[in-house]
């Protein structure tokens, strides 16, 4: 579907067999997943099987107890989270997580927080307004007093202001209407036609295959599919559970 | 998200006409007919306690302010912020008499000396509540809202024992070095050198906070901190230091406090932060807590209130109630307005 290349050579996200604690739960037992360059890769699963754990992980917000987590051949698993979008992973987080009482342009601005190139920032910014011009109807608004979808576009922009190598999703279409679920998903496309790497977590188990070169299955901590997204749409388990058909 | 409205707000109960409105309406009036009837009394007392309260209200805001700083990004009430600000009042005597030789008719060189000693007394109580910060509170990040709450009065009794055990169970003076001469005369009474000397170093401290928080990078990550720690960090703040920072600019605002009032009260006691930044609080919870400019308010209407009370002539209740008022306030705000006076009406408490 996309049109980048499928996993040659060595992985730019790599996690070997990691276990994430939630509180008191084991939340992730022991999972490995890859991302190469210029993919997009796909978790799906059901609500608490791991999917924002594993984001959770990989941004060094939810530290795992065990395993390992490399990036561009460097161990992250112990970076901590404020470091890790320096290396190059940035994301738009479950829920947005946006700043509510900051405008959009403030919010876009925190997205570039750990860059030192001032002058480049700007012409970001006006990328951004590019992929969503609604934003820049909204440039001066208070972020929290936006509808739900100009949120989503906010923090998809907010993320790429920090020009990542690897752009984490976590639900971006949760909530929208399916006209921006679609210019969502173009969206996404055209992003890593850029040459931006996509880990994608998504509840539209269709659309999110139908974008994703390869994916993956969590159930309660633990991968139970792994295959190329084309694969994994004709699977009769993923049909049955994640795609509704009978 | 923010502001959901299925959040029932006391805003939303206070929409039917009730007798609660009413009585808020009464007790305003009364106070402000009471003030009305004093002023045409004695017009030219009015505007001296007026502006007596003004430059108390300036302290106030310097401590309301370390409220309303650490409140914002942590959601605590520190309340061991009165008692760092009664530290700074020692170090400015410390400073002031025993490094710098700080005595009463020294004309110019006493400007140089309170700057100095201004300087001094800031970093140190910065520093200060840093470190309290990194000992008590840092420890308890994960833990439910009280721990920290209670390892807050913890730190002040504390503090207020490291006082006592510096310098002593009594009053301290410090040296009353700025001329009672007056600056201009209004209506017949004269502002003081003393008291003009508060406000003038209130005023750039707190111009120099706002921007500090509206336009600096520090500032930007301190909001986005408040605001949602987990986003801030993954836009590449450093969560921790940022609250550090927070509350170094907390401690060196109670020491600027100090400064003023113990070179314009001339007295400090080691038990005098509790009570003073228990006021200070009431203000910042007055103004809206976490919002700058609402404590500022909040102080300057508290400062007014204390001294027309305690210093009008006609028929006021005088300095025996003085804290009974502060706290039915208190008491008054966070049952009908808990967001304060300038706080926005969102769940986390603007």
């Amino acid at each position: 579907m996309s049109s980048s290349s499928n996993g040659n050579g060595t992985p730019i996200l790599e996690l070997s067999d990691v276990h994430t604690y939630y509180g008191s739960i084991h939340a992730l037992k022991g999972i490995s997943i890859e991302v190469h360059d210029g993919e997009i890769v796909t978790l799906l699963g059901a609500n608490g099987a791991g999917k924002s754990t594993t984001l959770r992980s990989i941004n060094g917000l939810n530290r795992p107890r065990q395993g390992k987590i490399s990036f561009q051949g460097r161990d992250i698993t112990t970076v901590a989270a404020h470091e890790i979008v320096k290396r190059g992973i940035a994301q738009s987080p479950e829920g947005r997580r946006l700043f509510p009482r900051m405008s959009v342009i403030e919010n876009l601005e925190m997205g570039a927080f750990q860059r030192s190139d001032r002058s480049e920032i700007r012409g970001d910014m006006d990328r951004v307004f590019e992929l969503f011009p609604r934003l820049h109807e909204r440039r001066n608004q208070k972020a929290g007093t936006m509808s739900g979808g100009e949120q989503q576009m906010c923090a998809i922009g907010r993320a790429l202001m920090a020009r990542p190598k690897l752009l984490l999703l976590d639900e971006p279409s949760l909530g929208l209407a399916p006209i921006f679920v679609e210019r969502i998903f173009d969206i996404i496309k055209q992003i890593n036609d850029q040459g931006t790497s996509i880990l994608l977590v998504e509840q539209n188990a269709l659309m999110a295959l139908d974008a994703a070169d390869r994916g993956y299955v969590l159930e309660t901590g633990r991968i139970v599919l792994a295959d190329k997204a084309a694969a994994l749409k004709t699977n009769e388990q993923v049909r049955k559970t994640y795609l509704g058909e009978t | 998200m923010a502001a959901d409205a299925s959040v029932p707000t006391l805003a939303n109960r206070l929409q039917r006409p009730s007798v609660v409105g009413l009585l808020g309406v009464v007790v305003v009036g009364g106070a402000a007919a009471l003030l009305l009837k004093n002023l045409t009394v004695a017009p030219s007392r009015f505007f001296e306690v007026t502006l007596i309260g003004l430059t108390t209200g300036c302290v106030y805001a310097l401590v309301a302010l370390g409220y309303t700083l650490v409140y914002g990004i942590l959601e605590l009430i520190n309340f061991a912020h009165g008692d760092v600000f009664m530290l700074g009042g020692m170090f400015t005597i410390t400073y002031s008499t025993h490094f710098f030789g700080l005595h009463h008719g020294q004309g110019p060189a006493t400007i140089l000396i309170v700057f100095a000693t201004l300087v001094l007394a800031m970093l140190s109580c910065g520093l200060i509540n840093a470190t309290i910060e990194f000992i008590a509170y840092r420890p308890l990040r994960g833990a439910p809202r009280l721990a920290p709450l209670i390892t807050a009065i913890g730190v002040s009794f504390i503090i207020q024992d490291i006082g006592l055990a510096w310098k002593g169970p009594n009053y301290i003076t410090a040296p009353d070095v700025f001329p009672h001469s007056r600056v201009f005369s209004f209506h017949g009474v004269d502002y003081g050198w003393n008291k003009l000397i508060v406000v003038v170093i209130t005023i750039p401290v707190l111009l120099g906070l706002l921007w500090l928080v509206q336009q600096t990078r520090q500032g930007k990550a301190m909001r986005a901190t408040a605001q949602d720690k987990d986003a801030a960090a993954i836009m590449g703040i450093n969560v921790n230091r940022t609250i550090s920072f927070t509350f170094l600019i907390a401690g060196a605002l109670a020491g600027a406090a100090g400064l003023c009032y113990s070179l314009y009260v001339t007295t400090v006691r080691f038990d005098q932060g509790f009570q003073l930044g228990l006021i200070a609080f009431t203000a910042a919870v007055l103004g809206g807590i976490g919002n700058l400019p609402g404590a500022v308010l909040g102080a300057v209407l508290i400062g007014l209130i204390q001294t027309w009370n305690e210093g009008l002539p006609w028929h006021m209740p005088g300095s025996d109630w003085t804290q009974s008022i502060v706290f039915s306030i208190l008491i008054l705000i966070l049952v009908f307005r808990p967001e304060g006076l300038l706080g926005e009406r969102t769940p986390e408490g603007g």
